[in-house]
């Protein structure tokens, strides 16, 4: 088996899948028609101001679970939907951002600063045709990018890593999550030690499960999706509600602006907006690399790249930066979305989630079971196939189907969901509320776990309520076993040694970099101060 | 309420506090063996180790956000208004459950007493209509009363979306699937 193998196995065990139905005699795998329903799904959430990706996935999880079983034949379909959702939604949320002047999802907030202004101009579908094309652009860029280093990556984190330098790998990777998101490391480091401490409850080797408080109900842990969904999911709506009740949003006419002149795009304007998407799709892929630094930060990073450079080559009469001019669209657009792509590269090489649709990934190759994230993956086997490795060649495969996708009926897709802004909030809010708790009972079939799910939201909530961001308490919950795991081991392989991850040259430099961070991340928010 | 100025603070003495007691007494209290152990003439790690390291993180955390975060700007300003409204929101959401965890086995019962049967509705919980009746009232209950509550009034409308909702949920969850249990049939 060579490389080359792997990747035709993969390839085909997309499009060769398990047949669903065929056109014009030509077979049509389920996986196939997954990425397209996830897709959709996405551009359609995605326009919807108050959804987000991470919701659909949560809703959708456990409906795909029952639909394809517990089976390494469900990997490709799931995750092949999850992965649709994924991109549909990063384009998705620049709809209402330009037609409404409200992203649909946070990292669209600077499309509107040019988008809504074009669409003013009657320039909305152009707007949407700029929006469409950066974010394609980004995404693809991204996804090869992923496509080429995860692979190396994995490969060098197996050769030179024993167990001591991946324990420190993943404390340092914890420390950067908690120091870089949300601006705060205080805060991140506060949201990572509560998801460790969570994780830890109802757990370890001992016969007695620690912190358990003599509850049959805390001895067997909190189950993975309370946690994940109660704090991103439900703790979001009830901020979400909160801030809705708060604004006591008018319900006016929402203003209609009508397209007047040419919306096309053309050769010429490709051209001028190439350089604004090159620089933000690398601008997006280098952030998104990184564990943990959201998709908002590239799209202002990229916006303030574009705006340097159109100060400089912009054309006479044009409007300025901020005011409807489409390079500040393209710039933003492609910035967010080559994150996305990008985000992946820890996870299917490190085991490490970055960002939320990162953590709904795992999630379901923890259900499912058949595919442990992480360098194991990408063993070339030449005397026996690796199938986790065939399912990462399949799982690249699906991108670059959901990027054809994307490029082929994604922007016509994109451009009718303008109609999604009118979904009430105050009752969409609630029902998903709902469908949530649902979702995480037909998995574990107890009440209990609803209460938990509930008790994490009311977590979730507090904390966005004191700005402390739930990612990294999602992240530490999802890491906090492995990390104790690995520990464990490399103390054992050192022969119990307790200073373990000092005294390997290699753990110690990742962990004088995971203190570094921590400390330059906390002097530079006190010059803030 | 928690002046602007100082929520970084209190919100780090909190923390610090929580974890303290995590250190010093959940931790000793709840868990049986040490941080370190020895198992038949082995050292390894004990269950304590792990606990100990996560509270670790709070102090890191709650001890920079006194020292040095301390008079950051743009701190949030949670208000008693908006956790009052969360509170109730809460109260809806917990009422609800509850409809749903009781009425179908309240409904059999009544059933039983009015008819003189002896139905157990453990035995119904995957029979229509018996094993939709928790679910439709406490899921009806759940969203028409957040609904009401963001509103500001009880409206036939959100009585009307919250049935579509909620039927929509059992088209989605129940119909399509032999296997998938909705709340509560999974317990009773």
């Amino acid at each position: 088996m060579g490389t080359l193998d792997y990747i035709w196995m993969g390839i085909q065990a997309v499009f060769q899948g398990p047949e669903l139905f065929s056109l014009f005699g030509l077979p049509i795998s389920v996986t196939i028609v997954m990425i397209l329903a996830g897709f959709l799904t996405g551009i359609a959430v995605g326009a919807t101001p108050g959804l987000a990706g991470p919701i659909a996935m949560a809703i959708a999880l456990p409906i795909l679970i029952s639909v394809f079983g517990y089976t390494p034949d469900a990997l490709l379909p799931v995750m092949g939907f999850l992965i649709g959702v994924m991109k549909g939604a990063t384009i998705g949320g620049a709809v209402p951002a330009i037609l409404f002047n409200t992203p649909g999802t946070p990292d669209a907030f600077m499309t509107t600063l040019d988008g809504y202004p074009m669409t003013q101009r009657g320039k909305a579908k152009k707007a949407l045709r700029v929006a469409h094309f950066a974010s394609a652009s980004g995404d693809t860029f991204s996804d090869i990018v992923l496509i080429v280093c995860a692979p190396f990556l994995a490969l060098l984190v197996e050769a030179y890593l024993d167990l001591p330098e991946k324990t420190a790998l993943l404390i340092l990777s914890l420390s950067f999550i908690a120091a870089v998101i949300g601006g705060s490391p205080a805060k991140g480091l506060i949201s990572t030690g509560l998801g460790l401490l969570a994780a830890y409850v109802g757990t370890g080797e001992d016969f007695y499960p620690r912190l358990s408080m003599g509850s049959p109900s805390l001895s067997q842990g909190f189950p993975i999706a309370t946690a994940v969904l109660g704090v991103l999911i439900i703790g979001a709506v009830l901020k979400e509600l909160e801030d809705l009740w708060r604004r006591k949003r008018d319900s006016g006419e929402i203003p209609a602006h009508k397209d007047e002149g040419d919306q096309r795009l053309h050769g010429a304007d490709i051209r001028r907006l190439l350089p604004y998407v090159g620089r933000s799709a690398l601008i997006g892929t280098a952030i998104g690399a990184l564990p943990g630094i959201g998709s908002t930060l590239a799209a202002t990073l990229g916006y303030t790249v574009g705006r340097a450079r159109y100060a400089k080559k912009k054309r006479p009469g044009a409007p300025e930066f901020g005011k409807g001019a489409s390079e500040g669209i393209a710039a933003t657009e492609a910035a967010n979305s080559s994150v996305s792509g990008a985000n992946l590269i820890p996870v299917l090489s490190l085991g490490i989630p970055g960002n939320a649709a990162a953590v709904f990934l795992i999630l379901a190759a923890e259900s499912i079971g058949g595919f442990n994230p992480g360098p194991s993956v990408f063993r070339f086997t030449t005397d026996s196939v690796n199938p986790e490795l065939v399912i990462a060649f399949g799982l690249f495969t699906a991108m670059m189907v959901a990027n054809v996708l994307n490029w082929t009926i994604g922007g016509l897709f994109m451009r009718s969901m303008g109609v999604m802004i009118r979904v009430p909030k105050h009752i969409l809010l609630p029902s998903v509320l709902l469908l949530t708790l649902t979702a995480i009972y037909v998995q574990e079939t107890r009440m209990e776990a609803i209460w938990f799910a509930v008790g994490f939201g009311v977590l979730g909530y507090l904390m966005r309520t004191v700005a402390i961001s739930p990612l990294p308490f999602v992240i530490a919950f999802i890491l906090g076993g492995k990390l104790e795991e690995s520990a464990r081991q490399a103390f054992a392989a050192t022969g119990g040694d307790p200073w373990f991850l000092f005294t390997n040259p290699g753990a110690a430099l990742l962990m004088a970099v995971a203190f570094a961070v921590i400390v330059f991340s906390a002097r530079k928010t006190k010059e803030v101060a | 309420m928690v002046r602007s100025s100082r929520s970084n603070l209190i919100l780090g003495t909190l923390v610090l506090a929580f974890a303290a007691a995590v250190l010093a007494l959940w931790i000793p209290l709840d868990t049986q063996t040490g941080l370190i152990e020895k198992v038949r003439r082995q050292v390894v790690i004990g269950d304590a180790l792990a606990p100990t390291v996560a509270a670790l993180f709070l102090v890191l955390g709650g001890g920079l956000l006194v020292f040095i975060e301390r008079k950051a700007p743009n701190q949030p300003k949670p208000s008693m208004a908006g956790l009052t409204f969360i509170a109730r929101l809460l109260a809806i959401v917990f009422v609800s459950l509850l409809v749903m965890r009781f009425a179908g086995p309240v409904a059999v019962w009544t059933t039983n007493a009015f008819q003189g049967g002896d139905l157990e509705y453990r035995l119904l919980r995957d029979t229509a209509p018996w094993k939709y009746l928790g679910f439709f009232l406490g899921g009806t209950l759940m969203i028409s009363g957040m609904v009401s509550l963001a509103e500001g009034r009880v409206s036939r409308k959100a009585v009307l979306a919250a049935v579509f909702a909620v039927i929509v949920m059992i088209f989605i969850y129940d119909v399509p699937f032999d296997d998938l249990l909705l709340p509560p049939n999974g317990d009773v």
